[in-house]
């Protein structure tokens, strides 16, 4: 596999190219000409990359961002700006890229969306690219074929139906392609029975329903949280399973760390009945049963809205608990008009959407500026499942005589009646990214389809600015071809007029169409080039919907989709999502950080829940960890599916939640037989609804869970432990933090003081030049998981598997701390990144042996490891224990070309080893040769980032030099919310944790996270 | 060897008042004799599980530390646990042959060889778990400090690089005092047995020893100057194993007391280990004679004193985790009460500080059975005390949200059970080969061989001449 794109070396910016010789000194001409020595080699070189790339397939140039070298220098990477489209939602990428492979996908920051940082699916989708599983050849019945053979075989099957006067159904997964969006009309227009039909595998219509009912807006709303005082979320998990958490998390972080002098923060009232991730990042969190959640928001809207009600039927069913929640959380929605925010759940009914926009606009929170600007509509968002009813209609009458499936996958994904009526259409043909259940069963024909990151196309961003998805590498199988490029392909072959002659490939497809674009907002002739450079298109024309208010209209609408008793509800998996890419360890072995289950999918509920259902004796803590992992078979009226038994703290009884993307039975060695396919339980229509269930015990029977952070029985007084500290806003404002600081007595005598160090018998090691450092702020911190991939991905951890994880043998550098605090039916969650803290005395050290791990005169504390011979000493000192022993050769069953993803610049380690968090040394070490080449004795500012920093959407990890006293880090470190973990301890740790603080009333100081269940 | 006089009241330490030379032919012909079935099925089957330990070790070493069930928070299982078992076993072999000899303790002699002997099996049983316990066993020699060219030398701050030095030091000291100890009496063999190929063996094994005055004054010498330097490490030993866990920081670790608690444990425990040992080579050897019931009741007398002393170390741990005030030390002593482990707490506590207490009772120390049952007790708990230490203390440390726990698999019981094949296949074959009671030494403790009990100290020499009749 080759680099097959040719470097513009038209590009202009050469960033770092400070010349070769000295000041004074002129490159010598050659030639005669004005073409230096330089110059003549850069073209020699750049032209037989030319003549090498066009042997082989139609030159497509590839543009660097302006952070890459333009020329292709071995060693060095390159970055290419690119799109991910996370189904509708598009975040912009950055793909580094080494000797033509990409190694790390991140953020762009320049993307409005996501603003550089990165969330774990699309930084995991980069294992995916490699992934040995994924088709490799095109198959027609059981044998493998050409491209050519399947492709004819598809336009055969097209020639017949428009023969037979029948239809052809292309079913197409959520995208933000406007290119692709254009195409599927043009192919329309030129094979008139073709049609297509948007088939995501969690369909969730409700909020566009309401959307267009009563702002005539077909499609979602994007809020932005950052223009949020006030939050009320009503079963939303905007900031965990959300497609947009990477878009909320950044805005509403934002607004959640309050410094001293003006401690401003939002307030977040979530009403939910799992325990969501946004739950966890609550000040106000009320468990409420799902059938109370239409009543809530009815209430609250006649608290709130003094015009036309639309929950005036539902208020009645409110029993005390919900209005009592709803009340306080109208109160505190008025007092912030035009600044807060009502976001409703895709579980909930679409009368309660429309309430939630009733209220919303009551409230001054619809309008430019305002946290809900009817103008920022989620890309193709609209109502969905109307399509899919007509499709399904379609197949069961035998008017199709063919489908299509492009990275789809409704037999695992669909309900009974639309697998059903598959059957039914005598050709079906798959062009997916493995041979999965779809194109297993149902498919004679399948095509194997291009990753992301190796096709073209592009997307828009809900606010209308536009991206070209660059790809970074040439297809890694031979003839492959993209989805876009088959249908162009087929259209042409069917109808010989269909795009012209200028239109053969996908590609010339997305030019024809973006020409036009550049013209017309008039970017010129380089237009092209500075969109792939950018990533995006400056300015690209703003997004223009507007709102027609028809509250009235929301009244019709359906409401109370929960019913009272025991329901259960199917929600996206935080790792998973839908199950896209379940065939990827990074994603498999997240652990979830509410759960810290990986490895699988659960029914989760609450102790009352599993004691009514007869799995636990009681609600004590060794009975409810006696119940976990029994095995419950639960029935909805769309299907069983048996599911392990995990109870979930702060659930709302009555309520079984569980994830979906689990239960593949095809396609990859990595998701086979992991957890059950919950689709199975989902509603025809509207995955995410509130069912009644039945359910079974099966006795005896247990399924083991992997967990990352284990149920403790002992309640002991761990509470005494001064971890996780956490304050409220009033105690920020109070300057009350000094109870942070108990343990030592300072130099200068006083308890509370970042700045002074504690007293100490040795004289310290001075510091000279950098002392790397990094502070992380628990209370912007979501809890999100981003870090963990984005470590995985930049230092190669491995994936050891959930028979290892049981065994407490998961590598993850950097792991979330999950720790609960308060009431226990309720509690509220803190959650603690804790990575290697780099401690000054760092008790690791000096009692290995060998001296395998030492200190650098930089503060880093290092592993070397070629020298470790596998004591565990260290390991078992660590206070932390953050260290991570290879028990076994995790990295030598990568099966090719697995190994591709990894990142050359970071030693793959062997077993028998530890390892560690390093700070990204390797990135520390590229930021010094960058300031050396630039002539600087030091790095600047920034110039150093750590992987898990570059991809927290949250900001809450800052990095740099803590000698440097203007440096970010250092600034946040003498924060007055800051202290280290286990700092009576005096191991000095170079981490510093900034407090939890949370918008309640009263004091939190001295009160630390303790319990932990 | 300095004979003291006996005074009559005391009890004979050899029973039946034999002859010097009913002595030499007792013993020797334990070697002389023919090799019973019965004695090659039960190497077979010592040998046999030192063969699986042994696999189940080759297992570890080719596929990985990961067989085993260690995990993160818990780094040390099994293999550290059968190490310091291991060591202190060792403990009562050089108590009893270097500082017993120095305090003229004669009742010693009839159990020194044995105990000798258990040491070196002991200390290979424990370098073997120490030096596979290791992620990458083939860097061993990385731990010493020998010269290379990447100049890199051990950490000299680490306590497993003192591990290094004590028990090599230990082992080396161990080895050579038994085989000094031995000379005398590979002499006596080298005459006595037939064969010539033993004879060759035992000829050359006995360094050319004539029984002569001057070969008597070096030994006793030699051996003088090699007890003086095993008695410190009767002390060093143990105390530098205790530094890997009093160094560290964890709770349940860090802890001052931990030196003289270790080396009170190892006495103790190497004492009940001898006792199993010796209860058994006693019947099945015939050796009710020399081992008298008086030896029994004297090593019950020291397991009451250092069991009450690791029962004493074991209540101070709880008085200092709560006198400190230090939240995360006390919980780890209240979670090894009550928590997941509490089972191997118990079980330590019961087997280590109630049952020795019976041997309070004179009948109770003389009584065999019930002493051989008190010694597995003392053993399993000496190992649990180790377990306990060990996992307790990693699985629950400082940050709950890394806690986990550790039970191991079926290599890591293979490889202890192995251990216990080694060290048993080695003292079977040294019970048949060597001379299991040192007859010189006992020889010197006999009524008749002392010359007279008027005399100078040169006479002191003459005994020795009948001690060593076998040798000439």
């Amino acid at each position: 596999m080759k680099l097959w794109k040719s470097i513009d070396e038209l590009a202009e910016t050469r960033e770092g190219a400070s010349g070769e010789f000295v000041d004074g000194v002129t490159a010598a001409p050659v030639f005669d000409s004005s073409v230096s020595r330089r110059g003549f080699m850069a073209l020699v070189s750049a032209s037989m990359a030319l003549t090498a790339a066009a042997c082989r397939r139609p030159d497509q140039k590839l543009v660097p961002t302006v952070k890459s070298h333009q020329n292709f220098i071995p060693g060095l990477p390159q970055y290419y700006a690119s799109v991910y489209s996370h189904r509708n939602v598009a975040y912009g990428t950055l793909i580094k890229s080494r000797e033509g492979r990409p190694i790390k996908v991140k953020g762009n920051e320049l993307h409005p969306s996501n603003c550089g940082t990165a969330n774990a699916e699309m930084q995991a989708s980069l294992l995916s690219l490699y992934d040995p599983d994924r088709m490799r050849r095109a198959r027609v019945n059981t044998a493998p074929t050409s491209y050519e053979n399947a492709i004819s075989q598809l336009t055969k099957g097209v020639t017949d139906a428009q023969a037979a006067g029948k239809n052809v159904i292309v079913f197409v997964d959520e995208h933000c392609s406007p290119s692709y969006e254009a195409l599927m009309r043009d192919v329309t227009t030129n094979v008139p029975n073709m049609s297509f039909v948007t088939l995501p595998a969690i369909v969730c219509d409700h909020q566009a329903r309401a959307n267009k009912a009563v702002l005539g807006i077909d499609g979602e709303l994007v809020a932005d949280l950052g223009k949020a005082e006030v939050i009320v979320s009503v079963g939303s998990d905007f900031l965990g399973t959300d497609k947009l958490a990477l878009h909320h998390t950044g805005r509403f972080a934002a607004r959640r760390a309050p410094e001293p002098g003006s401690p401003t923060m939002s307030k977040v009232i979530v009403v939910e009945a799992a325990y969501t991730l946004t739950g966890a990042n609550a000040d106000v969190r009320v468990a409420l049963h799902p059938s109370q959640h239409d009543a809530f928001l009815a209430v609250l809207e006649q608290n709130v809205v003094s015009g036309t009600l639309l929950g005036s039927d539902l208020a009645g069913s409110a029993d005390a608990a919900t209005t009592k929640a709803a009340r306080e959380a109208a109160a505190a929605l008025k007092g912030a008009n035009g600044a807060s925010i009502v976001m409703v759940g895709d579980a909930c009914s679409p009368r309660a959407h429309a309430i939630g926009v009733n209220i919303n606009q009551a409230l001054g929170n619809i309008g430019a500026g305002r946290p809900l600007d009817p103008a920022c509509v989620l890309p193709y968002s609209g109502i969905k499942a109307e399509a899919i009813e007509a499709a399904v209609a379609a197949m069961e009458s035998g008017s199709v005589h063919v489908v299509v499936f492009d990275n789809t996958n409704p037999e695992y994904s669909a309900d009974r009646r639309f697998r059903a009526a598959l059957a039914k259409v005598p050709v079906r043909v798959a062009c997916n990214l493995y041979e999965d259940e779809t194109s297993k069963k149902l498919c004679a024909v399948s095509l194997p389809a291009t990753h992301w990151l190796e096709s073209w196309g592009d997307a828009v961003c809900y606010d209308g600015t536009l991206s070209v998805q660059q790809p970074a590498i040439a297809p890694l199988n031979e003839g492959m071809a993209s989805f876009q490029d088959t249908l162009i392909t087929v259209a042409k072959r069917v109808n010989p007029a269909a795009f012209g002659d200028a239109v053969t490939s996908y590609y010339d497809y997305i030019m024809a169409r973006w020409n036009a674009t550049l013209t017309a907002a008039g970017a010129g002739e380089r237009g092209w080039s500075k969109t792939l450079q950018d990533g995006i298109l400056k300015p690209s024309a703003p997004a223009t919907a507007t709102a027609t208010m028809n509250i009235a209209a929301g009244s019709s609408l359906p409401a109370g989709t929960a019913t009272k008793g025991r329901v259960i509800v199917t929600v996206p998996s935080l790792a998973l999502y839908d199950g896209k890419y379940s065939n990827n360890g990074w994603l498999q072995e997240l652990s979830d950080p509410v759960t810290k289950i990986t490895w699988d999918n659960v029914a989760l509920m609450s102790a009352k829940t599993a004691v009514a259902l007869g799995v636990a004796a009681s609600t004590d803590a060794k009975a409810v960890a006696k119940a976990n992992e029994s095995v419950i078979t639960v029935t909805t009226k769309h299907g069983a599916v048996d599911l392990p038994v995990w109870v979930q703290v702060g659930m709302a009884d009555d309520v079984i939640v569980t994830q979906l993307g689990y239960g593949k039975t095809e396609g990859g060695a990595v998701h086979a037989n992991v957890g059950a396919n919950t689709y199975a339980l989902a509603m025809a229509g509207h995955t995410t609804s509130y069912q009644p269930v039945e359910i079974a015990v099966k006795s005896g029977e247990r399924h083991r869970i992997a967990v990352t952070q284990n149920h403790h029985t002992l309640d002991d007084g761990r509470g005494e432990r001064q971890i996780a500290k956490q304050l409220t806003l009033n105690d920020v404002k109070g300057g009350k933090v000094e109870d942070l600081h108990e343990h030592f007595p300072r130099e200068d005598g006083s308890k509370n003081n970042n700045k002074s160090k504690p007293l100490s018998i040795v004289s310290e090691y001075e510091y000279k030049g950098h002392k790397w450092g990094m502070v992380i702020d628990m209370s912007s911190c979501t809890g999100c998981s981003s870090c963990i991939v984005a470590c995985q991905s930049e230092n190669n951890i491995p994936v050891v598997g959930k028979e290892q994880v049981m065994k407490g043998r998961e590598m993850a550098w950097i792991r979330l701390d999950r720790y609960y605090t308060g009431d226990m039916e309720n509690p509220n969650t803190v959650v603690e990144p804790m990575l290697c803290q780099h401690c000054e005395n760092a008790p690791c050290e000096n009692v290995c042996p060998v001296a395998a791990t030492t200190h650098s005169p930089e503060g880093l504390n290092e592993m070397t490891y070629n020298r470790c011979v596998g004591t565990r000493y260290c390991s078992n000192n660590c206070p932390y224990k953050v260290r991570r022993f290879n028990f076994l050769n995790y990295n030598t069953d990568h099966r090719t070309p697995l190994d591709l993803a990894f990142n050359p610049e970071v030693t793959v380690r062997m077993r028998g080893i530890m390892e560690k968090c390093t700070f990204c040394v390797q990135r520390l070490n590229e930021a010094k040769w960058h300031a050396k080449d630039n002539g600087r004795a030091r790095v600047l500012d920034g110039e150093a980032v750590t992987a898990c920093q570059e991809a927290c959407p949250a900001g809450a990890i800052i990095f740099g030099d803590m000698n440097d006293p203007k440096s970010r880090v250092a600034k946040a470190r003498a924060s007055e919310r800051g202290f280290t973990v286990l700092e009576e301890l005096n191991v000095r740790p170079s981490v510093t944790y900034l407090a939890k603080v949370r918008n309640i009333a009263g004091s939190m100081a001295g009160e630390a996270a303790g319990h932990h269940s | 060897m300095k004979v003291q006089e006996q005074a009559p009241i005391r009890e004979p330490l050899v029973l039946g008042n034999p002859s010097l030379h009913d002595i030499t032919a007792r013993i020797a012909s334990i070697v002389e004799s023919k090799i019973s079935m019965k004695y090659l099925m039960t190497v077979g089957f010592t040998g046999a599980l030192a063969a699986w330990g042994l696999f189940a070790l080759y297992y570890t070493i080719t596929t990985g530390i990961g067989v085993w069930g260690l995990n993160n928070p818990v780094g040390w299982g099994w293999d550290i646990t059968n190490f310091v078992f291991w060591i202190g076993i060792g403990h009562a072999g050089t108590l009893i042959s270097a500082i017993l000899f120095l305090f003229r303790q004669k009742w010693r002699t009839a159990i020194n060889r044995s105990a000798e002997a258990m040491t070196i099996f002991a200390v290979i049983c424990a370098l073997t778990m120490v030096l596979s316990h290791t992620g990458r066993p083939w860097l061993f020699y990385w731990l010493l400090p020998y010269p290379n060219q990447m100049n890199m030398w051990v950490n000299f701050r680490s306590p497993l690089a003192w591990d290094v030095f004590a028990v090599n030091t230990y082992f080396t000291v161990s080895a050579l005092f038994w085989f000094v100890g031995l000379i005398p009496d590979l002499a006596t063999l080298r005459n006595y047995v037939k064969s010539d190929l033993a004879k060759k063996i035992y000829g050359f094994l006995s360094l050319g020893w004539t029984g002569s005055t001057r070969h008597w004054h070096h030994y006793e010498i030699a051996y003088m100057i090699l007890a003086g330097i095993s008695t410190p490490l009767v002390l060093s030993v143990h105390s530098v194993v205790s530094f890997d866990f009093t160094v560290g920081i964890m709770p349940g670790w860090h802890t001052t007391i931990f030196p003289p608690y270790f080396v009170a444990g190892a006495i103790f425990s190497g004492f009940a280990m001898v006792m199993t040992l010796l209860v058994i080579a006693r019947e099945v050897l015939d050796l009710k004679q020399f081992i008298t019931l008086k030896h029994f009741d004297n090593m019950n007398k020291i397991m009451l004193a250092t069991g009450m002393m690791v029962g004493y170390a074991y209540g101070m741990e709880f008085f200092i985790a709560w006198y400190s005030g230090n939240p995360y030390e006390s919980w780890v002593f209240m979670n090894r009460l009550f928590g997941d482990y509490a089972w191997a707490y118990w079980t330590m506590v019961t087997c280590n500080v109630v049952s020795p207490q019976i041997f309070w009772f004179k009948k109770a120390r003389r009584n065999v059975p019930l002493m051989f049952v008190i010694s597995i007790f003392i053993n399993i708990g000496m190992w649990f005390e180790r377990f306990t230490i060990i996992a307790t203390s990693l699985h629950h440390d400082f940050l709950p949200a890394s806690w986990g726990y550790y039970s191991p698999t079926w290599v890591e019981i293979s490889i202890f059970i192995g251990t216990f094949g080694v060290f048993l296949t080695l003292f079977l074959l040294f019970s048949k080969f060597v001379p299991v009671i040192a007859i010189a030494e006992v020889k010197g403790i006999m009524p008749g061989a002392q010359p007279s009990h008027h005399h100078d100290h040169e006479h002191g020499h003459a005994s020795h001449a009948a001690v060593t009749e076998g040798a000439h």
